[in-house]
């Protein structure tokens, strides 16, 4: 794996039991991602995208396949070690959001930074940086359920991005987002992978993300059929 | 961060946690409030028993109590002298009453009963023992007094005699002859204890040493010790006086029924502690169950960004302990308020207590608890609320990322 790659995929397969038979989700996908990429991986319902996203934050487990993230095996990692390698190289944007209810948007943010051993002066510090980042200065105490989605969604990035992981996976980011919101949203992914140079890999099926792509992997079927740069 | 984001989740649904907390409480008072009463019963039942005439210990000649007979008496040697010094420094003997009973055949105008003619030095047995506060008619006997006898109530109805008259006492000596004499009934005693109002007589020590040709000869020296100092006093009495022709007995080897009595209620008591225990944590885990299940997606994405299953499974835990703390807190204030108002104002059951009293149960129940009683009770129900976080936690580690993100 070169210098410049950070995730190499190779025959990743993955199969559901479904009414008594195999179904493929993902089927032999050989992937590279190079680093500070934008990429998003796009395609209809059901063809492999969230799948793929799923194999490479190491949520699940490929049935085949090779994967290397920043030149080490992560199907090698037990459990508590893939836990640790998310917690140091990835950072992830939900759908749904998946902010922490419990917890107010600066805490949501710093909870990556906690867990990994952060001081809460300095970690509040990064936070409170990353709120203003995403334009959200001001709104660090508000809890989940008094922002707006598309707040939820910024804070949400922030979370992802706040820890500086070497790669960010997004999986359906604006599907939950008004085209408005939706497209501030990828402007600002945008921005922070320009200014950062942090590795995005984005599941999305939505033009707006393909849009602001730098690469367009298309995917079906479990496979993965074609990349384009738009 | 676990026990703060334990704590901001017990909030997240406050009335439910309220009412886990406000069960574990009511549990807990209500187990220490019958610990409480349980304790009052008993511990007034051995002093009672201590107190009103058997004492913590006694000490006879070494076969005495098996077969109590005039010729196994003790005298006032220097042996047991020293040992009595010995054994009660630091002010662990409270007070001791050397003592002389035998049976006797008691006399009234018409009718004779056997019972136990007891000889008692009185200003010793007003310091040692409580048995001058049970008379109710008359008095106790006094320094100075002759032939003067004091009889339990029973007896004295048996015998058909009333204070004033004179009773006769028929006895053997210590050489086997016949004795005999005439007292004068001063006091009745009425203990509600069946074994002193039927079958005692109480006379002067020192005219029953006379008519028994037993003058400095006695069959038992009763102390009195605090419940924390029977143990070492009887230790020490038993080295000083050990091959020495003397028998030391607390007072349960000599009333092992009144021990073995209090273990059993115990025994019943903690079945009883175990029922609630076990609703405690069904309670307990019911809430933690429930708040685990509604946060399956938050724990798949905090899995997801690095949370080690540990440590969520450690969250779950923290918050169960809280909740049991929680309660512990309000139940342990609930309960010992209750102990402390009851242990002032008594709870009255004397409708209740006319079979039970003759085993030194007063009418009135003033709450007591052992310290013992209270830790293992607050222990065990902290226990119940970390035991009942066990099966919640688990199920938290066998989630798997990917489905419980997806969870609904």
């Amino acid at each position: 794996m070169s210098d410049h790659v950070l995730l190499e995929a190779g025959g990743l397969c993955k199969y559901y039991h479904s009414g008594g038979s195999d179904v493929a989700a993902l089927d032999q996908v050989d992937f590279q991602l190079e680093k500070g990429a934008f990429t998003v991986l796009s395609g209809r319902s059901g063809s492999g995208k969230t799948t793929l996203l799923n194999m490479v934050g190491l949520l699940d487990t490929p049935d085949m396949g090779s994967l290397h993230i920043a030149g080490e095996n992560v199907l090698a990692l037990s459990l508590s070690e893939r836990a640790n390698f998310r917690l140091q190289r990835i950072g992830f944007v939900f759908q749904a959001y998946n902010l922490i209810r419990v917890l107010s948007a600066r805490e949501n943010i710093a909870y990556v930074l906690q867990l990994r051993g952060m001081k809460k002066t300095e970690r509040l510090a990064i936070a409170d940086h990353w709120l203003f980042e995403v334009g959200l200065d001001g709104l660090g105490n508000r809890r989940p359920d008094q922002l707006s989605g598309g707040q939820q969604q910024r804070v949400a990035v922030a979370r992802a991005l706040a820890s500086k992981p070497a790669l960010v996976l997004a999986d359906e980011p604006t599907a939950n987002l008004d085209s408005v919101h939706g497209e501030s949203l990828m402007s600002l992914m945008r921005d922070l992978n320009d200014r950062c140079g942090m590795t995005f890999l984005i599941a999305s099926h939505d033009p707006v993300a393909m849009a602001a792509a730098q690469q367009c992997v298309y995917m079906q079927d479990g496979r993965i059929v074609s990349v384009a740069t738009p | 961060m676990i026990i703060s984001l334990a704590w901001r989740n017990i909030i997240r649904n406050w009335h439910r946690s309220m009412v886990t907390i406000a069960a574990v409480a009511t549990g807990l008072s209500a187990l220490i409030f019958l610990w409480g009463f349980n304790d009052g019963v008993h511990n007034t039942m051995m002093r009672n028993l201590q107190q009103v005439i058997v004492g913590s210990i006694q000490i006879h000649h070494d076969t005495f109590f098996k077969k109590s007979s005039l010729s196994r008496h003790i005298q006032q040697t220097d042996t047991l002298k020293e040992a009595l010094l010995e054994a009660a420094q630091g002010g662990r003997i409270k007070a001791l009453s050397w003592r002389l009973d035998t049976f006797a055949l008691a006399a009234g105008d018409d009718v004779s009963e056997g019972l136990v003619l007891l000889g008692m030095d009185a200003n010793a047995e007003l310091k040692t023992t409580r048995i001058a506060q049970k008379v109710d008619q008359g008095r106790f006997l006094q320094e100075g007094d002759g032939a003067a006898c004091v009889l339990g109530a029973t007896a004295a109805r048996n015998l058909g005699v009333t204070l004033g008259d004179d009773v006769i006492f028929l006895t053997q000596d210590r050489f086997g002859a016949l004795a005999a004499d005439k007292f004068q009934l001063v006091g009745i005693i009425s203990s509600g204890e069946m074994g002193i109002d039927r079958g005692l007589a109480i006379v002067p020590l020192n005219i029953l040493q006379s008519m028994l040709e037993m003058n400095g000869r006695y069959t038992r020296i009763v102390l009195q010790v605090e419940p924390e100092h029977l143990e070492a006093v009887t230790d020490s009495l038993r080295m000083s006086l050990k091959g020495k022709g003397y028998e030391v007995l607390r007072w349960y080897d000599m009333y092992p029924m009144m021990k073995q009595w209090v273990e059993l209620e115990n025994a019943f008591y903690y079945i009883f502690l175990g029922v609630v225990l076990l609703i405690v944590a069904a309670g307990i885990m019911n809430t933690v169950l429930m708040s685990m299940l509604e946060r399956v997606r938050e724990f798949g994405v905090m899995m997801a960004l690095g949370c080690g299953r540990g440590v969520l499974a450690s969250m779950v835990i923290v918050e169960s302990i809280i909740l049991g703390g929680l309660g512990v807190i309000f139940g342990l204030g609930l309960g010992l308020f209750l102990i402390a108002w009851f242990h002032s104002a008594g709870i009255d059951l004397s409708a209740q207590m006319d079979t039970v009293a003759r085993f030194y149960v007063d009418p009135i129940v003033y709450t007591e608890i052992d310290t013992d009683h209270l830790w293992q009770t607050v222990g065990s129900v902290m226990a119940a609320a970390i035991i009942a976080a066990i099966v919640p936690a688990w199920r938290v580690t066998r989630l798997q990322p990917v489905e419980a993100i997806h969870h609904v």
